[in-house]
């Protein structure tokens, strides 16, 4: 008896934690409640958060949600963000959307899932964050709900959310650095803050937390590999400013291959919208995080692109199939003419974005502005794609454990990229 | 005659020209030339004949008031540039304006007689009767416009579209568009026409564009692929899982029906036992058909070589060519059993080749329908309509001279569309359904119906006496026979009464000096297993690979140089002397070639290690119609991968006069590199019944990296012109085999030639 | 459904998305010039310009090309006297012609990346454009002459 007067006791005392209260309705503010530079200037926020890719569907209407998210807990469908009054976010206040953002919290008091990555969105400033509301009350409301999401009991209770919070949330904050210059701690502000870049490049522990001890190591998330953004990187050649730069800028690079899958939404649709100075900052920061030098040799490129085995049995594959695209003269490689023997798809210590670009390809608009990719999943059979892996990772690159079983791994990307739309 | 030609004479298709008499009357708004059908005579008013169509239409031109010329091709357009080199023929003789002349590609007629696209026949056959087409309109424009310039015609002269005398001139269009060029030639005066001296030639052997290569830059070049009529359905065949013999037990098509455009899925029933087992999805378009196709599930009963494999077409090849009976006798000089009998040494290989795929470009497809006025209409690229429409008769029970063959160009031909077999399922499809089909395999289907090339199995022995020459020299060959299948009344008789396939044996019929007895055997196990077909040089592609290569042997066995061991035994004697016009010169032209070649070796300067040079030749395919041909091959090994490359082929061809050189270097040139993929990069194999590689994730023929130098030298010469299409395939082979013996002393006796086996021969050296 | 533009024109066909664009172009479309040949994308004979880069049609979904630019051989030129188709007659690089608008489409995407192109960059990016005729000598000489030509005319312009 008295262990279970402890036991209600100790439940009282977390839902009085984790209890929020509701902030009331507003009624929705008008357009011209807000300054055009405002809305400027959060539009081009949206951009840095790239929140339309995940609460946009596809060939759906701009923020109105509904996207499905497959996390190893079960499918969350992004919500509809529009300032339509009942299905989106019209009848919320600033305070409201400044929780949300800050703290996890729906304006009605329930805690929303770290599928929404409030805990990176935290970081961002006020000024920010006032900017972003006057972006997103000021779009198109669109009417419609989002399919329910399809967590299993008692995952799907959202006041258990508050014990994750107290476990891996920190509450944000500022994470400028004042022994870096400006552009550095610019690049921190974005990278942290609304890019949460760590959402998709960090690994995440058993409750789906980012991993703070393995920060940017690389992690494989929606059936698409984000590469590692530390030193563990490992890429032939490195990710230097220039490099950074001209992926976050045009979604390909000569030396390392195109943006693809949702990184390639986050480069067109989402960075497209910030300037120069703000890719720059990005480029500054993580070519720092990698700690990769200030440029790279024209030797080292030569080398880099050297040595594939020309007996290999899927050489000829390689050959007949790819180089047409993929060709290029020693020492030149170029962004539109992805080089797979720099290309982190291939050389990565993970072979899901090899298997998934072979599979299914890279569609326009996509990677590059200017190319193309068919798939070959109707094309060329398991065993074709794993000769053409294993000749492009030579001989002592196929040790890497991701690259082991590619059998089971393409039987695992087929079924899954069947069920897509 | 040489003892050898008999065959020809039975077989020979080639006559169909001779003995015709020739007619030029007004038709329609030009002027008709053409020769008669057989037995027709003389027509008494030639304009009224003409304009009644009474003309052999196979090989006929006409000219009309603009003096374009327009010759009609009957052959199959499938790479060789025929139209042009036929027209540039009868445009020499007529001495037409090369600007002015055009094609046009007949269709098929019952009353045209053979039509057959194969063989490097084309230009041989055509040659003469073309020739003395062109003389006659020559003749007679020269008549018509000497009247008109008022003077004789012997007086004028006909030059490049004109009727010339002095300096007054009159065009061949006026002279159509005036009239009065009716008249005919009886088959006496056509024989008698004046054909120029080669010294005289304008227009043969030298430089011009083909006609067709133009259309074939910018899409406008039509194939097979490319026919279509209003309200066709798309067919995708599922195919059985055996060539012959498989039963439909039952069709399950749930899972396509809501495929959008998918109609239905058919069992074919083929009168003529051409497709047996075959089912067909229809659907509004072929993107559809495919679809469905996939969805469609069918329950066959094999046919008995469910289990055939390539080792056991191979075993059975071996057994065959080691029985001492069976097969038919193609030559057996006097002697050679003593000279076995008392040999003090001998010297014995076997040789093998594995399947080989056409995989022609352009998947095979046919669009057929019932015209309104009955008539079916079978719309593709074929080679040989003679053959494919009486089975087309016989498949939809309606007479041959009901059924039109459609031409259209082939997206490659190498002796596939020689067997028209797949423009039957199209017409069985639409005659089941009421309206028209166009059936179009899938790659993979097409390597699983290909009408591959046999693999075969050959040994050879020689003999020689006690100072070590060769006194008797055995051939034994075992294949699949296409002729036996398909042409049977091609068949010739051994000297045991036996008959042979020729097209399995020619090029083995060699011109040395060397007591020679050649057998050649049928493999019944591949004829029942798959369709055996001809392949670009049909025979001597593989027969050669065995005689060039076992003569290489010979003359290594003996310390000799290859090539001077075979010069001392290609010596223009008895039966090997040759005789006018195809063969005149025998043996001593091949021993030219070969010494033409020696001298082009010797600016390339001796190999480097682990590079060789091997030497091969070849008659082509036909003694009484021989093209001349030697090769060298320069290759080098890889000694510890066992790969080889071809660096260079340097090749010299005597095919007499030279039409079209620069299509005849073309053709030399896509033969060679041809023999190259078949003897170092293809090679297929049947596995449970069927072609195992089906498509180009796995079956791998020569690509652009793979070419390497090569030298071509056309030997001038004004003999009668011979084939050009296919003689240089046959010499690649053995010339590699041979440099790889060259260079590291490996003997390989399979083809293809492949990297494991050049190791393992490395490791027993 | 998709729309995209052909040769220029706007078109819009009423096919499965995952129907591959080769037959939506020539049977749909009516563009026979393109050609099928292995079905699997390693021949090359189905090659037309997405955006004005090669790829191959057979394997590519026509719910994947909406909005994009089509360009086939018939539309390459529009007079057929594109460098390349013009130094494809003077070679009479042709033989049988079935894979040659793909291998024109080809060598026009090789030229704008290679303007000057070695034999080896020749090799790699036309190996996958298999010539059953093997005129593969031909079409060697014929982009090295298109390459001189197109060369000639920049030099002109410049």
């Amino acid at each position: 008896m008295r262990i279970l007067l402890v036991l209600v006791l100790l439940l009282l005392a977390a839902l009085f934690y984790a209890w929020e209260s509701p902030i009331d309705p507003v009624t929705p503010p008008e357009a011209d409640a807000f300054s055009a530079a405002a809305v400027a200037r959060g539009e081009a926020l949206a951009g840095a958060g790239n929140c339309a890719t995940c609460h946009t569907v596809s060939g759906g209407a701009p923020y109105a949600g509904g996207r499905p998210m497959a996390t190893g807990f079960g499918t969350v469908h992004a919500t509809n963000i529009t300032p339509h009054p009942e299905d989106g976010i019209g009848r919320w206040s600033e305070e409201a959307f400044v929780r949300a953002m800050r703290e996890g919290v729906r304006r009605d008091g329930a805690h929303l899932f770290p599928a929404f990555p409030y805990t990176h969105f935290a970081h961002t400033s006020d000024d920010d964050l006032a900017a972003l509301y006057a972006y997103f009350m000021t779009r198109q409301p669109v009417a419609g709900g989002v399919p329910d999401n399809t967590l299993p009991f008692p995952l799907n209770v959202r006041l258990l959310q508050a014990g994750w919070k107290l476990l891996y949330f920190d509450g944000g904050g500022d994470v400028s650095d004042p022994g870096r210059d400006d552009v550095w701690n610019r690049g921190a502000y974005l990278a942290e803050g609304l890019g949460h870049c760590g959402a998709c490049h960090t690994p995440r522990n058993a409750l789906g937390a980012e991993r703070g001890d393995a920060a940017y190591a690389g992690a494989v998330i929606d059936d698409w590999y984000a590469p590692a953004l530390t030193s563990a990187n490992g890429a032939p050649l490195p990710w230097t400013r220039d490099e950074l730069f001209a992926y976050l800028r045009q979604g390909a690079t000569d030396l390392h291959g195109v943006a693809a899958g949702s990184m390639s939404a986050v480069v067109h649709d989402g960075l497209a919208r910030l300037p120069d100075s703000d890719i720059e900052a990005l480029a500054v920061y993580f070519a720092d995080l990698a700690g990769a030098p200030e440029r790279i040799e024209p030797a080292a490129v030569r080398d880099a692109m050297a040595g594939l085995d020309a007996d290999h049995t899927g050489r000829a594959l390689y050959a007949y199939a790819c180089e047409s695209c993929h060709y290029n003269a020693p020492g030149a490689p170029r962004a539109l003419r992805p080089e797979l023997t720099l290309n982190s798809a291939v050389t990565g210590p993970d072979p899901t974005n090899f298997l998934r670009l072979t599979l299914a390809g890279l569609g326009v608009g996509e990677g590059h502005p200017a190319a193309f990719m068919h798939g070959y999943a109707g094309a060329l059979t398991d065993a074709d794609i794993v000769a053409i892996a294993r000749y492009l990772r030579g001989p002592a690159a196929a040790e890497a454990a991701g690259w082991r079983d590619l059998d089971a791994r393409l039987a695992e990307l087929r079924t899954a990229l069947e069920a897509r739309p | 005659m040489n003892k050898f030609a008999h065959w020809q004479q039975q077989a020979r298709p080639a006559t169909r020209l001779t003995r015709r008499g020739f007619l030029i009357g007004a038709a329609g708004a030009g002027v008709t030339l053409a020769f008669l059908p057989e037995g027709q005579a003389a027509a008494t008013d030639p304009d009224a004949a003409a304009a009644a169509g009474v003309f052999e239409p196979t090989i006929w031109y006409d000219i009309d008031g603009d003096g374009i010329v327009t010759v009609n091709i009957a052959e199959a357009e499938m790479g060789q540039h025929v139209g042009s080199a036929l027209a540039r023929i009868v445009a020499e003789e007529l001495e037409a304006d090369w600007s002015r002349v055009r094609i046009r590609y007949a269709d098929s007629d019952p009353k045209w007689g053979l039509m057959v696209t194969g063989g490097s026949w084309s230009v041989w056959q055509n040659f003469v009767p073309l020739s003395r087409a062109g003389a006659a309109g020559r003749m007679a424009l020269l008549e018509a416009g000497a009247r008109l310039l008022g003077t004789s015609a012997d007086r004028c002269t006909a030059r490049n579209g004109e009727i010339r005398a002095g300096n007054r001139a009159v065009g061949y269009g006026e002279i159509v568009r005036r009239g009065g060029l009716g008249r005919t030639y009886s088959a006496d005066e056509l024989e008698a026409m004046p054909i120029k001296p080669p010294s005289e030639r304008r227009l043969i052997g030298s430089s011009f564009d083909a006609l067709d290569v133009p259309a074939k830059t910018n899409g406008a070049a039509r194939y097979g692929i490319d026919a279509r009529v209003d309200g066709m359905l798309y067919g995708r065949p599922l195919l059985p899982p055996t060539r012959y013999g498989a039963v439909v037990n039952g069709i399950d098509d749930g899972g396509a029906r809501d495929v959008p455009g998918y109609v239905k899925t058919i069992a074919l029933e083929d009168p003529s036992g051409t497709v047996p087992g075959w089912v067909v999805v229809l659907a509004e378009s072929y993107g559809a058909a495919l679809a469905a196709s996939r969805r469609v599930s069918v329950d066959w009963t094999p046919g008995k070589t469910a289990g055939v494999g390539e080792a056991d077409l191979i075993e059975e090849g071996r057994r065959l060519v080691n029985a001492p009976d069976g097969g038919s006798m193609v030559v057996d000089d006097d002697g050679v059993q003593a000279a076995f009998d008392g040999a003090a040494e001998t010297l014995e290989a076997e040789y093998t080749t594995a399947t080989a795929l056409h995989f022609q470009m352009e998947p095979l497809n046919a669009l057929a329908y019932q015209a309104e006025d009955g008539r079916w209409e079978i719309h593709t690229g074929n080679q040989w309509q003679s053959l494919i429409l009486p089975v087309l008769a016989e498949a939809l029970e309606v007479p041959e001279d009901r059924i039109v063959m459609r031409t259209y160009l082939l997206g490659g031909g190498f002796g596939r569309r020689l067997n028209g077999d797949y423009a039957v399922p199209a017409a069985l499809a639409a005659k089941a359904e009421g309206r028209p089909v166009k059936l179009v395999l899938t790659r993979e289907d097409d390597v699983r119906f290909d009408s591959v090339r046999s693999a075969s199995v050959q040994r050879l022995r020689a003999a020689f006496d006690a100072d070590g020459a060769v006194t008797g020299f055995e051939h034994h060959a075992a294949a699949g026979w296409p002729t036996l299948i398909m042409a049977p009344g091609f068949m010739p008789k051994g000297v045991n009464d036996e008959p042979y396939d020729p097209f399995a044996i020619q090029g083995a019929v060699h011109w040395y000096a060397l007591p020679h007895r050649l057998r050649a055997i049928t493999n019944a196990l591949a004829n029942d297993t798959f369709r055996p077909g001809w392949l670009r040089s049909v025979g001597a592609g593989w027969v050669n690979w065995a005689l060039e290569s076992f003569m290489d042997e010979l003359a290594r066995s003996r310390g000799a140089d290859p090539v001077q061991f075979r010069l001392d035994r290609l010596l223009a004697e008895g039966d090997n002397a040759g005789s006018a016009p195809n063969a005149v010169g025998g043996a001593a032209r091949q021993a030219n070639v070969l010494r033409r070649l020696r001298e082009r070796l010797a600016a390339d300067g001796p190999p480097p290690a682990d590079t060789g040079i091997g030497i091969a030749t070849t008659y082509g395919q036909e003694r009484a119609m021989p093209t001349w041909t030697a090769c060298a091959a320069r290759v080098h090994v890889d000694r510890n991968t066992g790969k080889v490359t071809c660096r260079k082929l340097t090749l010299v061809i005597d095919c007499g006069t030279v039409i079209h050189p620069d299509g005849a270097l073309a053709q030399a040139e896509g033969a060679a590199l041809w023999g190259l993929s078949l003897a170092l990069h293809e090679g297929a194999a049947f596995e449970a019944g069927q072609v195992r590689d089906t498509n180009l994730d796995r079956y791998t023929p020569l690509r652009m990296s793979d070419v390497p130098e090569l030298d071509i030298e056309l030997v001038d010469s004004t003999e009668a012109p011979v084939g050009m299409g296919e003689p240089a395939t046959t010499v690649v082979g053995p010339a590699i085999g041979n440099a790889i013996f060259d260079a590291v002393g490996v003997r390989l006796r399979h083809l293809p030639i492949r990297a494991d086996a050049v190791r393992a021969g490395l490791a027993s050296v | 459904m998709s729309k995209f533009t052909l040769n220029g024109n706007p078109v819009e066909v009423q096919v499965p998305d995952d129907t591959p664009l080769l037959w939506v172009i020539r049977d749909d479309l009516g563009a026979t010039g393109t050609k099928f040949g292995c079905g699997i994308g390693m021949c090359g004979a189905c090659t037309v310009h997405l955006n004005g880069r090669a790829i191959r049609s057979c394997i590519t979904r026509v719910g994947d090309v909406a909005g994009a630019d089509i360009v086939t051989i018939e539309g390459l030129d529009p007079a057929g006297e594109h460098p390349l188709q013009k130094a494809w007659i003077e070679t009479q690089a042709p033989q049988c012609g079935y894979c040659q608008s793909g291998q024109i489409m080809q060598a026009a995407t090789l030229l704008a990346d290679f303007p000057d192109p070695t034999d080896a960059d020749i090799d790699a990016v036309m190996n996958g454009n298999l010539c059953r005729c093997m005129a593969y000598p031909r079409i060697r000489r014929a982009i090295k002459l298109a390459a001189r030509e197109l060369r000639a005319g920049r030099e002109a312009e410049a």
